[in-house]
């Protein structure tokens, strides 16, 4: 697949016209920067906090 | 009964109305009446209940012939209006086109109905449940402030009298918040103890259901009867639910209760502080022993809750996304459900790492001590229209510096509630939060009472 002339609407999956793109980026700005202070962890031997249940379907339902 | 109906909370009018001395239906008479005068300029309902007196007069009848289910049992709660409800419509909030939620009861709603419990109505809630302010409802204690949110119809609604108890939801605070700004108790029990079938999904593994009410001992009672294993919540666990009233009324002495340092005092407001440190001092008083400790990891849980909020709620709302639809969303959950896109997958997953660590954390600190305790929130309500608030001398935006106490307790899953423990110089109260280890609720509820039951604070009412 040839990316499009604009690969960031494709990556991101956000079909917003520049200025808005613009303005929820500018938004963004500040949780990124929180973000990035996650990113300086080192969590490489932490399971993350997401389990994987395969009986979950069996489960009774109501 | 001295006070007004509206006014007594369920421990009083429980056995009142099981013995006859209290009708069902003068007391929904009672809370319909109260919103009739003063809910036009509390907005706390989004929808009154058509059939509210109907289920009052069928409690009144069951009840006369000796069939008394238990304490709920023809008491008025109102019900978030996020979660679904066969009899009354649900909207999450939104007036965008094109959603429609079906008619049919959530899990907490069926056990409420079951407990034979009167849903007076739909509480008014911040869009989706993204947000701290709940445009449109006012806090009772000041009209010109917001309640907070996202439940913040609920909390209004309970602080003013116009029910007895409401359903919250809280997935950064959104029970524990309202519950500080307009003066009443929110739990937010443990992940898995309540279902959530039922409530509009917000974020899938930081959504809690629970209540909000005007006294600890109300808490329980409301407790008793949502706790408890729903296959139909992945999440809820089959873990026994003990008696939680059997939890109040007894001594703190002995127990070991933890302040955490870090972050927990971080800019708090002067007069929240000043509480805060009076609770700690009353419970030492009480005989309980204080431990401080710090929890160096909660510098880094902002980025990791935004990680994980935003990324869900964005998957919940992907098809709107995609469709169009969010165009109609308010601005400011608009902007929320587009930022998601921006989040990346390393990032949710390097988020739920951290989570992981700080459920670590916690563990080891509950090795040691039976509760944290700490301040629900660092300010106490703003005025309506602010998105920027000043603490300690800092700027910081409502939306970040109001949950910095509560989301903690989503992103471990903890139980915690939030107990009113006085008022700011603007009358304007003050919530002390107390959280336990997973499943713990009972030594929640524990402490919570102990600190109630030595105050006046459950007693005062907002002057509306």
């Amino acid at each position: 697949m040839n990316f499009p002339e604009d690969p960031y609407r494709e990556l991101l999956g956000l079909n917003l016209p520049p200025e808005r793109l613009a303005e929820v980026l500018q938004a963004y700005a500040d949780i990124l920067g929180e973000i990035r202070k996650l990113r300086t962890l080192n969590l490489t031997d932490e399971h993350p906090a997401v389990i994987f249940e395969p009986t979950a379907p069996y489960r009774l339902k109501k | 009964m001295n006070a007004e109906l509206w006014q007594q909370p369920i421990e009083t009018l429980a056995p009142a109305i099981r013995s006859g001395k209290v009708s069902p239906v003068a007391l929904t008479e009672a809370c319909l009446d109260r919103i009739g005068q003063v809910d036009g300029e509390l907005n706390s309902f989004i929808h009154i209940s058509k059939h509210a007196l109907q289920a009052a007069r069928a409690a009144e009848a069951e009840i006369r012939k000796g069939k008394w289910r238990g304490p709920l049992h023809g008491i008025p709660v109102g019900v978030k209006d996020n979660y679904l409800t066969q009899d009354m419509p649900t909207t999450a909030g939104s007036t965008a086109p094109g959603l429609a939620f079906p008619l049919r009861d959530s899990g907490a709603v069926s056990r409420l109905r079951a407990a034979g419990a009167v849903l007076i109505g739909k509480t008014r809630t911040h869009e989706f449940a993204w947000g701290n302010v709940t445009p449109l409802v006012s806090n009772p204690w000041d009209v010109t402030r917001v309640p907070s949110g996202s439940s913040g119809g609920s909390g209004a609604a309970v602080a003013a009298g116009l029910c007895i108890s409401a359903l919250g939801s809280d997935t950064g605070g959104s029970i524990r918040m309202p519950a500080a700004a307009c003066g009443t108790v929110g739990l937010k029990a443990t992940f898995g103890r309540v279902s959530r079938d039922g409530v509009v999904p917000h974020s899938w593994s930081l959504d809690h259901a629970g209540a909000l009410t005007r006294t600890v001992a109300d808490t329980a009672l409301m407790m008793q009867v949502l706790a408890g294993y729903d296959a139909a919540d992945p999440a809820c666990q089959a873990q026994p639910v003990p008696d939680y009233a059997k939890a109040l009324n007894k001594p703190v002495k002995d127990l070991k209760i933890g302040v955490c340092r870090n972050h927990f005092f971080d800019r708090v407001q002067e007069d929240v502080a000043r509480a805060i440190e009076q609770a700690i001092d009353d419970l030492a008083q009480a005989g309980a022993q204080i431990q401080e400790f710090n929890i160096p990891l909660l510098e880094y849980g902002l980025g990791a809750i935004y990680a994980i909020e935003l990324s869900s709620s964005t998957a919940y709302h992907d098809a709107s996304l995609r469709a169009g639809r969010v165009s109609h969303y308010e601005p400011d959950v608009r902007m929320l459900v587009e930022m998601g896109r921006l989040v990346t997958g390393p990032d949710y997953l390097l988020a739920e790492q951290y989570r992981s660590a700080l459920m670590q954390a916690y563990r080891k600190v509950f090795d040691t001590v039976d509760v944290v305790l700490g301040p629900t929130t660092p300010i106490t309500a703003w005025k309506r229209g602010e998105w920027t608030v000043k603490v300690a001398g800092q700027a910081e935006s409502v939306l970040a510096a109001y949950w910095r106490f509560t989301y903690p307790y989503n992103l471990t899953g903890l139980p915690a509630i939030s107990v009113p423990c006085g008022f700011d110089r603007d009358g304007l109260p003050i919530g002390l939060q107390i959280a336990a280890r997973p499943f713990d609720e009972a030594t929640v509820l524990r402490v919570a009472h102990a600190y109630e039951r030595g105050h006046e604070w459950k007693n005062m009412r907002p002057d509306i």
